[in-house]
């Protein structure tokens, strides 16, 4: 089901104008939060522009629901303000916010019909009965739903009731829309339309601003515009979607932005003009991005499974010489594990001209452009 | 559901706390206060000047401390009845199921519902001198007089707070049993375990923690018994409850009353928190 | 599971029959052949009458059911009403303070129901309230001991009403009011009606507390039948008790109806 088919131009161009007046920012100043005397958000600054997506990703009990319930209102920061379109709402309860969360469980309210859930918000702030039915015949067309208004929560499939879901939260023009794992409760192929389909909704309504937790990597890569990275409680990294995944900031975000291959290398002369910088690994020589190198510096070396060769195709004039250990075909992909001095290197490939067998040497190349460096850090 | 977890700083003031008052208000007026009268009156002599010389003769009556005894042993043993009754049947509904065990179950529940003298009632037909078993032995064996006299001692009393109080031993552990992996039992047979094996190793320490709490509410139950015990009227079996009324309305002796209900509210919390402590560690 | 040969099944089966004919069904079938009996010397009751029901429609008798019921009613609909409102308030604040206090809510149902009666009389047979001899204080003993109970079961239903359907309603712009209207009590909407059908059951029941205060004028069904019981006329015991037992069961019936017909539209 495509979203296109139900968008109706004009009433998508007039709740996106009302949009842009409200298109709101959202601010964590050093926000901090403590549970019981542990500390499970450590001070926090991070700052989302309006319309954006961000996505917040981490392992669990990185403190990145508990970011999004700060900004909700449902948990009280131990320090720091937050500030939603410049106002500090930090000690506003969660229904005068001006927000909307979407939950993991969908949470339809099961004694009223789809109407009445997607009327919720409205008619809890006391919207007169007009504005009522045009907003959730609205809300309702957007999410592909128009003719399940009268059915209850209960006779709905999950993917069904997550859409009403976020057609109750899209009804009352949230300032900014909390998902906090939305699509965790759904069954793989639903998740993958789903993803899509929020995507669209995104790019129909440009002016929402959008806080989407989770602790799956690939809906944050397909969906943010930008990506926070948290670990026990504190930001690992931030940056641009792209930006992160092509050149991440550390160990930490390489590794689970995305898979990662890490090798040990140190830099032998300074970077160049055009940005360029020649590494040592083991008894190879290789030239990668990194436009602040020094010489002497020992930095681990990425470069993820999919921009690895076995041929030196255009530009993969860089090469690595391995022993293939294991070889998984899985029908779109094909991965190969290679042992490189003593590490196991990934290797993913759509198409391979000839099967290698284990045991072979296998040469690996890539381009300068798909490798960055990261500093090696201690434990991070 | 708070709107906002607790905040280590900021001396705010909550209003949504004063939202308790009302009940915790009536239930100030109309059951703490009755209750520091009590301890007052038990202390307080006529004259209102502290006299404990009538409540130590009270505690030192042969009355009281019969009832004292009476009381105990007959909680106890039908606290111990109940876990037998409950435990088997528990066991029977939910291992060796047959159709119509879910009625039987909701039938049991709703003995629940069931005033308790109930029991007592239908016990004098069944089982009094003039009842059932009692003329079906005479007419059987020809005998001159009833021989079951049962129903006017502590066995009466026991016997009727075992139909009555078993519910609450299984439900808990229909529950508890619900609980257990099929799985479990279905390797350990295939293992060769037999059936005892089976229950005394797999499936009783699963059930002891819901055994123990609803055991631990039965004695706290079978302790309070009134109307049970009120019915069987025998002389020799008073209980705690039994006593205080006696006290207060036959004789109208109400400061010894007062003590007596004090000895009892006191027991009474002690099986309380137990029963807490025991639904609370043991996760039941 | 356990036994898996026929004839264990059989036996087990058998025996578990005999446990429940004896202990659980017999005397109920001894109180309802009791009521109906004429003349009871044997094994089985040799005449049949409704003259014991006949008596129990009018005078005293039908004076027990009309107490019974009014008091069943009314202090089961304040205790619902107080003990939801004291688990709502705790459920809201959360923390010690909450816990201490919620021990304390419970705390009239662990104590003997005699006692309660006993604190009432003595609290309001003198200054400042005096109660004693009306009816108010069977209603309020009643209150006060049923109160407990259904505080136990609106928090136990609380407690499984997940968090996040009242977030996602505070979320969306619901004030603390219109969300308990609209989505807390709708959801424990079916442990409110249990709630109440146990406390009326346990009302109708009642003997201990209101054995110690009941006026003369407002007798409840259980004292009555105690009175019936005790001046040798079992007979007309037993109807007044199947009486007590029909009305009770009856009600109980007729919530689980309705609360069936909500929950059918709501489940989810």
């Amino acid at each position: 089901m495509t979203l296109a088919a139900f968008v109706d131009e004009a009433a998508i161009a007039s709740g996106a104008a009302e949009l842009r007046g409200a298109a709101s920012t959202v601010a964590f100043d050093r926000v901090s939060v403590a549970y019981r005397g542990a500390v499970v958000l450590k001070p926090l600054t991070l700052e989302v522009a309006a319309g954006e997506i961000l996505a917040m990703i981490g392992p669990s009990g990185s403190g990145k629901t508990t970011a999004l319930r700060a900004v909700a209102g449902f948990v009280r920061p131990a320090s720091g303000r937050i500030r939603i379109g410049g106002v500090d709402v930090t000690d506003q309860p969660p229904y005068a916010r001006g927000l909307a969360m979407v939950v993991q469980n969908y949470a339809l309210f099961p004694h009223m019909r789809v109407f009445d859930n997607v009327a919720f918000g409205l008619h809890a702030r006391g919207a007169p009965k007009s504005l009522i039915e045009e907003r959730v015949a609205e809300a309702l067309k957007v999410v592909g739903m128009t003719q399940y208004v009268r059915r209850y929560p209960r006779e709905l499939s999950g993917g069904q009731q997550q859409r009403i879901a976020i057609a109750r939260a899209h009804a009352v023009r949230p300032k900014v829309l909390l998902l906090d794992e939305p699509l965790s409760a759904l069954d793989a192929q639903i998740r993958r339309s789903m993803v899509e389909e929020i995507a669209r909704l995104h790019a129909e309504l440009p002016g929402l601003t959008i806080l989407y937790v989770t602790h799956d990597q690939s809906e944050a890569l397909t969906l943010a515009d930008r990506i926070a990275i948290l670990k026990d409680g504190a930001l690992s990294a931030v940056g641009r979607t792209g930006d992160l995944y092509r050149r991440p900031p550390n160990r930490f975000s390489a590794e689970f932005l995305g898979r990662a291959n890490l090798v040990p290398v140190v830099v032998e002369s300074d970077a160049d003009a055009s940005g360029l910088v020649a590494v040592r690994a083991g008894g190879e020589r290789l030239i990668v991005s990194g436009a602040d190198e020094r010489a002497g510096a020992s930095r681990l070396l990425c470069v993820r499974p999919q921009n690895l060769t076995l041929a030196p195709d255009d530009g993969h004039t860089n090469r690595l010489a391995g022993t293939l250990r294991e070889i998984h075909w899985q029908g779109e992909l094909t991965h190969l594990v290679a042992e490189v001095g003593g590490a196991l290197m990934r290797v993913v490939a759509t198409k391979l001209p000839t099967t290698p067998t284990r045991g072979e040497r296998l040469d690996m190349f890539f381009s300068p452009d798909d490798a960055s460096l990261i500093a090696e850090e201690a434990d991070v | 559901m708070s709107d906002a977890a607790a905040s280590p700083r900021g001396t705010r003031v909550d209003l949504g706390a004063l939202w308790v008052a009302p009940p915790l208000i009536a239930l100030a007026v109309l059951f703490l206060y009755p209750l520091t009268l009590i301890a007052h009156a038990a202390v307080y002599d006529a004259n209102d000047a502290l006299n404990f010389a009538a409540a130590w003769a009270t505690l030192g009556s042969r009355a009281f401390l019969n009832a004292l005894i009476n009381t105990a042993e007959i909680a106890l043993a039908a606290t111990a009845g109940s876990l037998a009754l409950g435990l088997t049947l528990a066991l029977i509904i939910a291992f060796v199921p047959f159709p119509g065990a879910t009625f039987v179950a909701r039938l049991i529940d709703t003995f629940i519902a069931l005033p308790t003298f109930l029991a007592t009632l239908a016990f004098t037909f069944l089982y009094g001198s003039a009842g059932v078993l009692n003329g079906a032995l005479t007419q059987a064996f020809h005998l001159g007089d009833p021989p079951v006299h049962f129903l006017y001692s502590a066995w009466g009393v026991i016997l009727a707070e075992m139909t009555v109080y078993s519910p609450f031993v299984l439900r808990p552990l229909l529950a508890a049993f619900s609980l257990v992996d099929r799985g479990q039992i279905e390797v350990a047979s295939l293992l060769g375990a037999r059936s005892w094996r089976i229950v005394r190793q797999v499936i009783l320490p699963a059930a002891l923690p819901a055994a123990i709490a609803g055991g631990s509410l039965c004695l706290l139950l079978t302790v309070n018994e009134f109307g049970i015990v009120l019915f069987i009227g025998a002389k020799g079996v008073i209980t705690l409850p039994l006593l205080i009324y006696d006290k207060a309305i036959q004789e109208s002796d109400y400061q010894a009353a007062c003590v007596i209900a004090m000895i009892n509210v006191a027991l009474s919390l002690g099986l309380f928190g137990l029963y807490r402590a025991a639904a609370r560690r043991l996760g039941a | 599971m356990l036994v898996w040969s026929r004839s264990g099944k059989l036996a087990v089966w058998t025996f578990a029959a005999l446990l429940v004919g004896v202990v659980f069904l017999a005397p109920l079938a001894v109180i309802l052949a009791a009521s109906f009996a004429g003349q009871w010397n044997g094994v089985l009751p040799s005449s049949f009458t409704f003259e014991h029901y006949a008596q129990a429609g009018g005078g005293a008798s039908g004076e027990a059911v009309t107490a019974s019921l009014a008091t069943g009613v009314v202090a089961s609909l304040l205790a619902l009403i107080s003990g939801a409102w004291a688990a709502l308030a705790l459920r809201a604040q959360g923390g010690a303070a909450a816990q201490t206090l919620g021990v304390l809510f419970f705390v009239p149902s662990a104590v003997p129901s005699v006692s309660v009666g006993l604190g009432l009389l003595v609290a309001f047979s003198q200054r400042p309230l005096l109660l004693n001899g009306t009816m108010a204080i069977v209603f309020i003993a009643h209150f006060v001991l049923i109160s407990a109970f259904s505080f136990g079961n609106v928090s136990a239903g609380l407690a499984r009403v997940s968090p996040d359907y009242e977030e996602v309603a505070s979320s969306l712009g619901a004030r603390p009011f219109y969300r308990l209207r609209r989505v807390t009590l709708p959801l424990v909407a079916p442990y409110l009606f249990a709630a109440f059908g146990l406390s009326f059951a346990l009302s109708m029941g009642e003997l201990g507390a209101t054995v110690m205060v009941y006026p003369p004028g407002w007798v409840t069904l259980p004292v009555a039948i105690f009175g019936l019981t005790d001046r040798g006329d079992i007979f007309s015991g037993a109807a007044l008790t199947m009486i007590l037992v029909a009305v009770t069961l009856a009600l109980l019936l007729a919530l689980e109806r309705v609360s069936a017909v909500g929950a059918q539209a709501r489940s989810g």
